[in-house]
């Protein structure tokens, strides 16, 4: 039975149409990498996964359910936490919250303890998870975290920009541990980038999300010419290096941003909004100002 | 009057009772504040709780209860208008400005006696009666109870708000819950050191504690600690040498908040010289 199912899916938020004919499904065991550029609703995908968002059209189904918040089988890892900064709590802290975090009251769980170490032990993040989160390295950070997302061993684990802000070998560390994840555990695990080629040696499957559409294949069935050209209304052309690796010319602008808060990618004077960016707030999105924002992308690559 | 038979009064043991409580819920409150970097918001509750007490003194009210309405009103304000951080400041400027402002019309339509300003400005500790003893230690007990409640989903959506939402808890419920206990803290605390100096329990005694500790709950109750003994001791001090109570646990909490600052580095550069 597939991890998740989206028949027709359409996502709206502040009376906008994010994207719409939405049809994918997501297997277990298998790694899906979500691409696009800033402010296709990439974010909105997993908010809507998470049942922080709701569909607006179609149907989706997340294990056999309606999405719904609080889903411990779902495990989700936000782009970026205020933990991170933070000097009174250890990475151990910050995965116990995973464990009992949304719990109220004096109750103590005895197994909290074993299940951390074992999170800790499946990340290997153990060596260094009693030293405050601000002392650790980026890399440290984002393994603490997935430590964190993968308590309860989700069936299915969503993670935004696990790449964003690392250097390369921080990065190649993270992939080989989702690999290991998905491995160990058998998770199906989406992964929000920017950029496919990090990711390729492990990914299963493709989620493009552009210009209101969402695409969806392997590798190959989705990031080639016809496709990308199709998508956007414009030729793009792929170049594969000696090495495996993908450059795609004629997005530059959309998919270069290195810096998730950047500000500075825009045109017309007019700023580029990535939807990742957002606070979740209990659902209720205010987000009329993607609407200019979100347009003022695509014309600006269209030039 | 000998030092033993001083600190037997009753004005002294009513002070002494007083400062126990509020020390731990603003130590207990105070850890969130600094955790959430909300000190801000801190600050202009107290200076909105001014305004309060100055309008029930106006209209021949005890200022317990304007301090209450007041902070209380200002907390769900800011709580609400400024759950996400972009807008948070503003909404706090904005809340603190309107109030002092209204502060200042109240004082200047108040024909009476100032003193009642300055003791809301500065605290009056040793002015307290059994009746307000009994109000503060109610108050403080409720902020404590609810915190250890709370405890861990505030301290999750404090440090990972979007992971927090995605499990169910309500980000904006939590603001608004924090920002009441805030309120409840900052009400008790002006009793002791006054709005000016609300600081001096709320904030600094946390601050040393985080610099000191790198375990959430460690952080707490050594904030709750280091806030006790600055009540303590200013209360002692500022019955053996003279001199406002209310200086005396400013000046010790201060001095904490130093001393951690200055440990830690000191802590930091000896690590690195290991290192190297």
């Amino acid at each position: 039975m597939s991890v998740l199912t989206m028949t027709n899916g359409a996502a709206v938020l502040g009376g906008r149409k994010i994207w719409s004919d939405a049809t994918f499904a997501i297997e277990p065991g298998t790694i899906t990498a979500v691409l696009g550029p800033n402010g296709a609703g990439k974010s909105t995908l997993l908010n809507i996964i998470l049942g922080l968002v709701p569909l607006a059209e179609g149907t989706m189904h997340v294990l056999g359910e309606v999405p719904h918040r609080g889903n411990l089988h779902v495990g989700y890892m936000a782009q970026t936490r205020q933990a991170d900064t933070v000097s009174t709590m250890t990475g151990r802290d910050f995965v116990g919250l995973g464990f009992d975090g949304p719990r109220f009251g004096w109750g103590h769980d005895r197994t909290k303890k074993e299940v951390v170490r074992q999170a800790l032990a499946l990340t290997g993040t153990t060596s260094f998870a009693d030293q405050p989160l601000h002392s650790l390295s980026g890399g440290q950070r984002q393994r603490i975290a997935l430590a964190h997302s993968t308590v309860f061993s989700p069936e299915l684990l969503l993670l935004d920009e696990p790449l964003a802000a690392l250097d390369l070998a921080a990065q190649g560390e993270i992939v080989d541990l989702i690999k290991r994840l998905r491995d160990s555990t058998g998770a199906a695990i989406l992964v929000v980038a920017h950029d496919l080629n990090p990711l390729s040696s492990i990914v299963d499957q493709v989620l493009w999300i552009a210009r209101h559409q969402v695409r969806c294949g392997t590798v190959d069935e989705v990031v080639n010419e016809k496709v990308l050209s199709d998508l956007y209304g414009q030729p793009i052309e792929i170049i594969v290096t000696p090495r495996g690796r993908r450059v795609i010319v004629g997005l530059e602008e959309e998919l270069a941003h290195p810096h998730p808060h950047g500000h500075d990618h825009s045109h017309e004077g007019e700023h580029v909004h990535d939807l990742g960016d957002e606070h979740v707030h209990d659902g209720d999105a205010h987000h009329d100002h993607t609407h200019t924002n979100h347009n003022a992308t695509h014309e600006g690559v269209s030039e | 009057m000998s030092l033993h038979s001083l600190l037997i009064t009753p004005f002294v043991q009513h002070a002494f009772y007083a400062v126990t409580a509020v020390a731990l819920a603003a130590g207990a409150v105070g850890y969130f504040v600094v955790l959430r970097r909300q000190a801000f918001a801190a600050h202009a509750i107290g200076h909105v709780g001014f305004a309060g007490a100055a309008g029930a003194v106006l209209l021949g009210l005890s200022p317990i209860v304007g301090l209450l309405v007041f902070c209380l009103g200002a907390g769900v304000l800011i709580g609400l208008g400024g759950a996400t951080l972009d807008d948070r400041d503003a909404v706090v400027g904005v809340t603190l400005t309107a109030a002092l402002g209204l502060g200042v019309l109240f004082i200047s339509l108040y024909s009476g006696y100032a003193n009642a300003t300055y003791s809301i400005l500065f605290g009056q500790i040793l002015g307290v009666t059994w009746g307000a003893v009994g109000l503060v230690a109610a108050l403080s007990i409720i902020v404590l109870l609810v915190v250890s409640l709370t405890y861990r989903p505030l301290l999750f959506i404090s440090v990972d708000e979007r992971s927090a939402a995605s499990r169910g808890l309500s980000s904006r419920g939590l603001s608004l819950l924090f920002m009441a206990l805030l309120a409840t803290t900052t009400v008790v605390a002006i009793q002791i050191v006054g709005v000016l100096l609300v600081f001096s329990l709320l904030v600094a005694p946390a601050a040393a504690a985080e610099a000191a500790t790198s375990r959430p709950l460690a952080a707490m109750f050594l904030a709750m600690f280091i806030a006790l003994m600055s009540a303590w001791w200013g209360l002692f001090l500022g019955v053996w040498i003279g001199g406002p109570v209310s200086f005396w646990i400013t000046a010790l909490a201060s001095l904490s908040y130093l001393i951690a600052r200055v440990s830690s580095m000191v802590k930091a550069r000896a690590s690195t010289r290991i290192v190297a």
